[in-house]
């Protein structure tokens, strides 16, 4: 088994790297000192104390070995990712409704079973669902089509 | 006589028509998600916080906490009949309840589970009167050293007590400090790893956070693994018989006194308090061999065990602003939606938020034998809808829920964002829930540490010198101590083996 794939080295490689990137993008932040404290000193202290549990996770998991990643499966991380973003984009330029039409599309695209039929049935309960709820009920200030309601 | 004056506040509060629909509605879709595998009450709640702003605030605390409690009793639901835990505390009422369920015993498994749960329920809730004023009165005396080191144990013992890597864990921890700063700093107003995003100049949302680690990443894995589920049992007579009744008296007992103690240590809750008490029965009882065929106690136990303690972990949240696990944590950002600082004011500043919510929570335990007995049926149904529904519905439902928090579009983005970081969490063995206590913490810890090396001029003795807070910091290394002990490390990593 390749030692540098185990779970316990990759994580702590993930801490020195958060870590890294509060250093980077913390350097303009005044430090201050122990009295008054500027911005930057409680994030500095936090990102040294991250590199350091990062490096150590990472000696102990390379000395132990410890258990291997699973391999990623891409698509539901993907289409499910995808999903939420095209909702994103869509939701205040077009309205609730094509949002939900494309989340629930791309999104069913990620499971094992994609059956047509489901997936409308699927949307045409969810769309009545939300709109009451979300529309009637709550009184959000959304509209369901851009432009129409 | 102050106390009776309290609960009498609390219960013209809570039987207000407005609170107990709430009340329902929370322990309804409790109940709901409890059953409902793939959806926990973490990633509810935080898909609900953005509607809670609309509602007024006890009825909103009341809604949520209906939930947290709820899914204790849905989540046994499932576990009995079809042998699928809704919950993780009710994976160990799997053993012995789906066994007797085989044995034709469903209905007497659900209705002791229901009624010893509600018992459990109402003792949790005595018990959070009685330590309220007192737990209060000790946090008011507390300076910003001592709050700073009260933290520092929660966020140690929480990480000691879940279950995975402590070094990862606390790691975690420091991470989620580390995302908590992110925003205007309060005493300077720098901005700070807001990357000129307008949106994160009032700090970091922790309800899309919680979304996208807890929901997200969820059904992405729960994509990725194919759920499958068997047809269920039917129920039958609700009654137990008299043998049962008589075994399941003492397990009750037990189960409610281990959970209500376990549910107030910081990382304690539902989940711990289910598998001791499941320990402890087997430990205690003369013929252990029946435990795993059936055995009445390993489900009544459990079950008051994990109400008890979903009861109690209220505690240190309401009286000293600290959450002692995530949905708590959650259940923190609730209040500060609703413009309420957690921590020891709040009783004395809005003792009918407090007491109120405190006598719904019985209300809701009440509330909730109704709903689990005579309409378990109507649950059950809901076991049928295959997942490749839900999936797509809890998605729609945490995007609708992240657009609300403020009509931007931006916290769907930082769901999505959080979603992939959830799921290399998981991937990577890291447990969410310690990252998101310190996310919540984060702020405030800061705060006090700035405070306290201010108030000291600069030495950091100031956290030994004062008596609570080298009182607190003891206690925290004692519990990192112990940790690196071999042998308590070892029985730790099998305890938490059991639980996988």
């Amino acid at each position: 088994m390749n030692r540098f794939l185990s779970k316990d080295f990759l994580s702590g490689l993930m801490f020195i790297a958060f870590g890294l990137i509060a250093i980077y993008f913390g350097q303009k932040l005044a430090q201050g000192t122990a009295v008054r404290m500027g911005p930057g000193y409680v994030p500095r202290m936090l990102s040294y104390i991250l590199l350091g549990l990062g490096g150590v996770i990472c000696v102990v998991a390379l000395i132990t070995g410890g258990e291997p990643v699973e391999r990623i499966k891409w698509k539901p991380l993907t289409m499910v990712t995808i999903g939420i973003v095209c909702f994103a984009l869509l939701f205040e330029r077009a309205g609730l409704l094509p949002a939900l039409v494309v989340l629930v599309f791309i999104s069913s695209l990620g499971g094992e079973e994609f059956k047509l039929t489901e997936v409308l049935g699927n949307m045409v309960v969810l769309a009545i669902l939300c709109t009451l709820v979300f529309k009637v009920g709550l009184g959000m200030n959304i509209s369901i089509i851009q432009g129409v309601w | 006589m102050e106390l009776l004056h309290n609960l009498a506040l609390g219960l013209s509060v809570a039987v207000s028509l407005q609170n107990l629909l709430y009340a329902l509605l929370g322990c309804m879709v409790g109940t709901l998600i409890g059953v409902l595998p793939g959806i926990g009450p973490v990633a509810t709640i935080a898909m609900l916080l953005p509607i809670t702003f609309h509602l007024p605030p006890t009825a909103s605390l009341i809604m949520l906490a209906g939930i947290y409690y709820g899914a204790q009793y849905g989540g046994s639901t499932t576990s009995i009949l079809v042998n699928l835990p809704g919950e993780a505390s009710s994976v160990v009422t799997c053993l012995d309840g789906y066994q007797m369920a085989r044995k034709g015993r469903a209905g007497a498994a659900l209705s002791i589970s229901a009624v010893g749960s509600f018992f459990a329920g109402t003792v949790g809730t005595i018990i959070i009167v009685i330590f309220a004023e007192p737990l209060t009165r000790m946090a008011q005396k507390f300076g910003p050293a001592d709050y700073c080191s009260l933290m520092a144990l929660g966020l140690v013992a929480a990480v000691v007590l879940a279950s995975g890597s402590v070094m990862k864990a606390i790691a975690m921890v420091f991470l989620g400090l580390l995302f908590g700063l992110v925003g205007t700093d309060v005493n300077t107003g720098a901005q700070r790893f807001t990357f000129d995003v307008p949106e994160l100049s009032d700090g970091i949302d922790f309800a899309p956070i919680a979304m996208g680690l807890f929901g997200i990443a969820e059904i992405v894995v729960n994509l990725e693994r194919h759920l499958t589920r068997g047809g269920a049992i039917k129920v039958g007579s609700l009654w137990p018989t008299r043998e049962e009744i008589r075994r399941s008296i003492p397990a009750v007992l037990r189960g409610t006194t281990l959970g209500a103690l376990l549910g107030v240590l910081p990382g304690g809750g539902p989940t711990l308090g289910a598998f001791s008490a499941y320990t402890l029965e087997k430990k205690l009882s003369k013929n252990p061999g029946e435990f795993g065929k059936g055995a009445v106690e390993g489900v009544a136990s459990p079950e008051a065990a994990n109400n008890a303690a979903a009861q109690t972990s209220f505690i240190p949240m309401l009286t000293l602003g600290i959450p002692s696990n995530a949905v708590m944590a959650l259940m923190v950002g609730a209040m500060i939606i609703q413009g309420i600082q957690p921590g020891p004011e709040v009783m004395t500043k809005k003792p009918d938020l407090f007491w109120g919510m405190i006598v719904s929570m019985w209300v809701g335990n009440l509330m909730l034998v109704i709903i689990n007995l005579p309409m378990i049926g109507m649950w059950v149904k809901l076991l049928t809808v295959p997942y490749r529904f839900l999936a797509p519905a809890i998605l729609l439902f945490c995007c609708i829920g992240a657009y609300s928090l403020q009509n931007s579009t931006f916290h769907v983005m930082q769901v999505a964002l959080f979603g992939v970081i959830g799921y290399i969490f998981v991937r990577l063995g890291c447990e969410g829930a310690p990252f998101l206590l310190g996310l919540v913490l984060g702020p405030q810890m800061e705060e006090y540490f700035r405070r306290a090396m201010l108030l000291s001029r600069g030495d950091p003795m100031v956290f030994l010198e004062r008596p609570i807070s080298l009182g607190l910091l003891i206690t925290t290394a004692l519990l990192l101590i112990l940790m690196a002990l071999p042998s308590i490390k070892k029985a730790r990593e099998e305890a938490f083996q059991e639980e996988g």
